[in-house]
């Protein structure tokens, strides 16, 4: 069985948004990156079954060469090769082509990816990868089994839980609990030094225009209360704000 | 946008109201024609509209994957296709786009179209920063909880021309084992008021006094990551960075330290109000109203003088 994750490089979760005002865009100075967290559920979740099943595992990446020391990481928790599709992608069709290209001439059995990417949080690559591809479609998954030629799954949907079964080849979107995130071991940093990184060229494709990134500012009141006085908060709720 | 679509979860056969606020945004662009694609039943004295209005109901089962779709896709073409964001709905416009090549954008918080353009802000870094793109090809629109409609609720005459259901009868390939709704409780995503609470409450026992406040308020119940981890409270109640995302009129958290990935979940509330022990609590920096005190002392209280008027 061949299982392709799709990463994403993100700004870690403590990162301080800030905005160049030369570009008016997202500033790089000062981020430091991850590999997203719900990404590393699915990287985490595809290495568990590499060792139960013996699966490949193949970790993909589209962004530029300064994620190659994450994806380095991703093959040393495990995964046997990577790929790096190579630009600047601006959305969720350009990323999604990209994994669409390539799995269209490596066919693959099981894409895991996150649910959502923390930078950009559309939650819709893998929807798109799927529906462009005509694989069954599935997210966030919480639990994955393999159970026969197919999978065994527990999903979120709104107000639940479902549990489903379903044929390869499947796209996944994935989040927590599906699996423990891990930590490389020695022998996996060692040997993800010898592993291969390809590299292919990013297409450009699409019409959305970014003009520029804004910083949202949402002003809070910051009023305290005392604790002798709790009791007021339920007052101040119902005049000042309207919300109860 | 000659054609508008909009596809909308139903619960109980009721729109939510953000979904009829969208049918009320989307006549103001005045369509020629408006279809209502329902997930569930609908019934239809909830729909108010401008305009007369298709509607398809989608039945029971899955729309998972492009066999299942196909009907549904030759529907919508030709179609500017709009949803508000959950589970289904994205999946759902994110299959849909990219089976007939259309461009998708999600999370978009306020979306304006003039001269064939539309100017789109969409929210990223968990509502820490906005986007602002621009398109005159994308046609399907995921659109936040919290989207900014302006007031625009233009209100008018409902009438539907007719009504059609679809099965997924050609087939999805998956097959649903088991159905796990959560009963009982306000669902985390679609509530208004939520009370959310953390570690500070120190054991599972002690819910009670958030179930109680929550209770009083008619509010849903949340908890950080640390709790659900711990099994102190179900997983599906945790709200943040990789839980939860929630935009309610009203948070109240408690016994929880405001820690940047909680708040990632939690910053789209329109009001915050943290109760916590520690006035050195970096939550304070991002309430609207702060309470120094224990949270065995001040819960109780609060709900005491909700149930009292
Ligand atoms: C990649 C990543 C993702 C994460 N995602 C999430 C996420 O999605 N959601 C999330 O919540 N966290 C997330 N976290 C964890 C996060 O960093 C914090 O550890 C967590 O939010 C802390 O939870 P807490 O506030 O309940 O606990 P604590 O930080 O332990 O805070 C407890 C608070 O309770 C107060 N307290 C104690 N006793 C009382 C009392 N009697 N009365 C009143 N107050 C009291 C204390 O002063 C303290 O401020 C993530 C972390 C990482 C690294
Ligand atoms: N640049 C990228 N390269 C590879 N995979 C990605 C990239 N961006 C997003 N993904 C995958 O798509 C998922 C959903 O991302 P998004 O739709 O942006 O929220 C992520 O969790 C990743 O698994």
């Amino acid at each position: 069985m061949k299982i392709l994750v799709c990463i994403s490089c993100v700004p870690d979760t403590t990162s301080k948004i800030t905005i160049d005002p030369s570009t008016s865009q997202i500033s790089s100075q000062g981020l430091t990156f991850i590999v997203g967290p719900y990404d590393d559920y699915a990287l985490s979740r595809a290495i568990e079954l590499k060792e139960s099943t013996g699966a490949e595992v193949i970790v993909l990446h589209v962004g530029g060469s300064e994620s190659e020391a994450l994806i380095r990481k991703c093959l040393a928790l495990g995964a046997d090769s990577a790929v790096r599709v190579d630009g600047n992608p601006t959305t969720s069709a350009q990323i999604a082509n990209a994994i669409v290209s390539y799995v269209n001439q490596n066919p693959m059995d099981l894409i895991l990816m996150g649910k959502e990417s923390i930078d950009y949080n559309s939650g819709i690559v893998h929807g798109l990868v799927a529906g462009a591809l005509g694989y069954t479609h599935f997210n966030p998954v919480m639990h994955l089994d393999i159970a026969g030629y197919g999978l065994k799954l527990e999903v979120e949907m709104d107000g639940g839980k479902m549990e489903v079964s379903c044929p390869l080849p499947a796209v996944l979107g994935c989040q927590e609990p599906i699996a423990e995130w891990k930590i490389p071991s020695m022998r996996g940093i060692m040997t993800a030094r010898t592993k291969e990184i390809v590299v292919l060229p990013l297409e450009s494709i699409g019409q959305i225009q970014i003009v520029k990134a804004d910083i949202a500012e949402t002003a809070r009141k910051n009023k305290m209360i005392k604790a002798e006085d709790a009791e007021q908060l339920i007052d101040l709720l119902r005049t000042e704000t309207n919300v109860l | 946008m000659k054609k508008v679509a909009i596809i909308a979860q139903t619960k109980e056969g009721q729109l939510s109201d953000t979904s009829i606020q969208l049918i009320s945004f989307l006549s103001s662009f005045t369509p020629e024609s408006i279809l209502l694609v329902a997930i569930g039943e609908v019934k239809f004295a909830s729909l108010p509209a401008s305009k007369s209005v298709d509607v398809i109901t989608l039945s029971e089962g899955l729309w998972a994957d492009s066999s299942s779709i196909e009907p549904l896709l030759k529907i919508v073409d030709g179609f500017t296709v709009f949803g508000i964001k959950s589970i289904q709905v994205d999946n759902l416009l994110s299959l849909l786009a990219a089976s007939s090549s259309q461009e998708m954008i999600s999370g978009v918080q306020q979306l304006t179209y003039s001269a064939g353009k539309f100017t789109i802000s969409k929210s990223i870094f968990s509502g820490k920063a906005s986007l602002t793109v621009t398109s005159e090809s994308a046609s399907y629109f995921s659109l936040n909880r919290n989207f900014d409609f302006s007031g625009n609720a233009a209100y008018g005459d409902q009438s539907i021309s007719s009504v059609t259901t679809l099965t997924n009868a050609s087939g999805s390939k998956a097959s649903i084992l088991a159905l796990k709704p959560i009963t009982g409780a306000i669902p985390l995503p679609d509530a208004a008021l939520v009370v959310g609470a953390g570690r500070g409450l120190k054991d599972p026992g002690n819910w009670t006094i958030v179930e109680d406040l929550a209770k009083a308020l008619g509010a849903a119940t949340a908890c950080s990551k640390p709790v659900s981890d711990l099994n102190w409270r179900p997983h599906h109640e945790h709200v943040g960075q990789t839980g939860v995302k929630i935009s309610p009129n009203l948070y109240i958290a408690c016994g929880i330290s405001g820690a940047i990935q909680h708040l990632a979940g939690v910053n789209g509330s329109r009001i915050v109000v943290v109760i916590n022990n520690d006035p050195e609590a970096p939550f304070f920096k991002h309430a609207d109203y702060g309470i120094v005190g224990d949270v065995n002392d001040i819960l109780p209280r609060l709900t005491k003088k909700l149930q009292s008027h």
